[in-house]
């Protein structure tokens, strides 16, 4: 049987969904930059990124630290992140505990403070346990991001965080490959601001 | 995206439309200025209301052009992944289901970003989301006992190769994953599968480094790219291609 008569898609067809995502992210550049600024003069003052969201995107909060303490480009600098996700003992023992709802907002209620930046992921932007942290986040001053997917769930609904973005898909896996796009530019144009240390003083970014 | 408190909603349909044309005229003009009007906003003509403002948006003017370059370079390199590989992809995924369809399982490895990857594909297989079939996958690399008890005690170029030696059947599939193709411990863990019969996918990048050289992965995938992050976004789709591929292949078959 072939793949159009099963009702499947090819890998072309498979590979045409990821392309209009991407220019809708090229299309959010101005927030894009304007939230690397804002990482940027955080880590100047000192804070640390802390990273979580479930499932997949538990391993693309461990991806994104991997990117910030070890950089693949040479001579840009290691800066501070830590994934709410590694942690099996703490993860299941909150889950156990409080529930699984507060595994994030527990950790970052304990290991965060305001200075710091928190960053949640969701692909549908409905993880409660991504909100919780989010919430405790902001109840501590931290500088909140958050990357979700799809009509942006409650996450966009409920302003949870200060810089959402939204990748424009509606399948997790194409959304998941905006993220990483998303969180490698996050990542490698936050170092352009620490050329101009100028731009870096405690001005008044959300 | 929108900062403050003004969440993302004035990305709506206009945003969709405006992007929908710009997918739409990619092939007729790469000119960026026409494209996206807003990268090339003069700083002298913006900001000025306070010091240092023109600064400031000189290198927001920057990183905004960047980020537009960076997902048109990703865009680009999956073309070049599809054109040359979309028929390898599909046989690719035809090997793998015909191992799961006689109760293989798949291993997946990788290190740093490439470990993330790693657990990410084999969460995928063994737990895909409602509708879709559960297939047995897991990662070597979730285990920190099991890794540093073997690097502590033999060597990090082992922790794969040991346990595929000690899981790895005739028939099972190891995904393994590295950017530049040359991970000692990647490339030991393909010749321990190799010799016990199981199925060999890898994804490299660059020019595919010592895993091109071994010549013995069944399944290998070269993104031919020189930045590591492109090379990861590529084999994000690659993966997430294969394991779609493969379950419609289970389906049909």
């Amino acid at each position: 049987m072939s793949r159009a008569a099963a009702g499947t898609a090819t890998a072309a067809e498979l590979f045409e969904r990821r392309v209009l995502p991407l220019y809708q992210l090229a299309d959010d550049a101005a927030a894009i930059a304007t939230a690397c600024h804002a990482m940027a003069v955080r880590f100047h003052l000192g804070g640390t990124l802390v990273v979580f969201g479930n499932g997949t995107a538990s391993t693309d909060a461990q991806h994104v630290v991997v990117e910030f303490v070890h950089p693949v480009v040479m001579g840009k600098r290691a800066l501070p992140a830590i994934s709410l996700t590694a942690d099996v003992a703490t993860v299941t023992g909150i889950a156990g505990a409080e529930g699984f709802d507060e595994i994030f907002a527990h950790q970052l209620s304990h290991l965060a403070s305001g200075r710091d930046i928190a960053l949640g992921i969701s692909a549908d932007g409905n993880c409660t346990s991504v909100l919780h942290g989010l919430a405790a986040a902001r109840e501590l001053g931290m500088l909140t991001i958050a990357l979700v997917g799809g009509d942006g769930g409650r996450v966009a609904s409920l302003e949870a965080a200060d810089h959402i973005v939204v990748a424009h898909s509606d399948d997790p896996r194409v959304i998941k490959e905006v993220h990483v796009t998303a969180y490698h530019v996050l990542w490698e144009l936050v170092h352009v601001f620490f050329q101009h240390p100028d731009l870096l003083e405690a001005r008044a970014v959300a | 995206m929108s900062p403050g408190t003004n969440g993302h909603a004035d990305t709506g349909p206009v945003t969709r439309s405006a992007a929908q044309s710009r997918a739409d005229a990619r092939s007729q003009s790469d000119d960026l200025a026409s494209l996206y009007p807003f990268l090339y906003a003069h700083p002298d003509n913006v900001g000025h209301d306070r010091p240092g403002a023109g600064d400031l948006e000189a290198v927001l003017a920057e990183v905004r052009r960047s980020t537009v370059d960076k997902a048109h370079q990703i865009v680009a390199l999956r073309r070049e992944v599809l054109a040359r590989d979309s028929q390898r992809l599909a046989a690719c995924a035809t090997a793998m289901a015909a191992a799961f369809a006689t109760g293989g399982r798949l291993f997946a490895i990788g290190n740093g970003g490439s470990c993330t990857d790693a657990a990410d594909l084999a969460s995928l297989f063994l737990h895909p989301g409602p509708g879709r079939r559960a297939l047995p996958a897991f990662a070597l690399t979730g285990d920190i006992a099991v890794l540093t008890a073997l690097s502590n005690d033999v060597s990090f170029d082992v922790v794969f190769a040991r346990q595929i030696a000690a899981f790895g059947r005739r028939g099972d599939v190891v995904v393994g994953l590295s950017t530049s193709g040359n991970s000692t411990n990647l490339v030991r863990a393909f010749e321990e599968a190799s010799r016990r019969g199981l199925l060999t996918v890898g994804l490299a990048g660059y020019e595919g480094g010592a895993m091109a050289e071994l010549g013995s992965i069944d399944h290998l995938f070269v993104v031919a790219s020189d930045s590591v992050h492109r090379i990861q976004e590529a084999q994000t789709t690659i993966y997430h291609t294969l394991w779609e591929l493969t379950l419609d292949e289970l389906i049909s078959t």
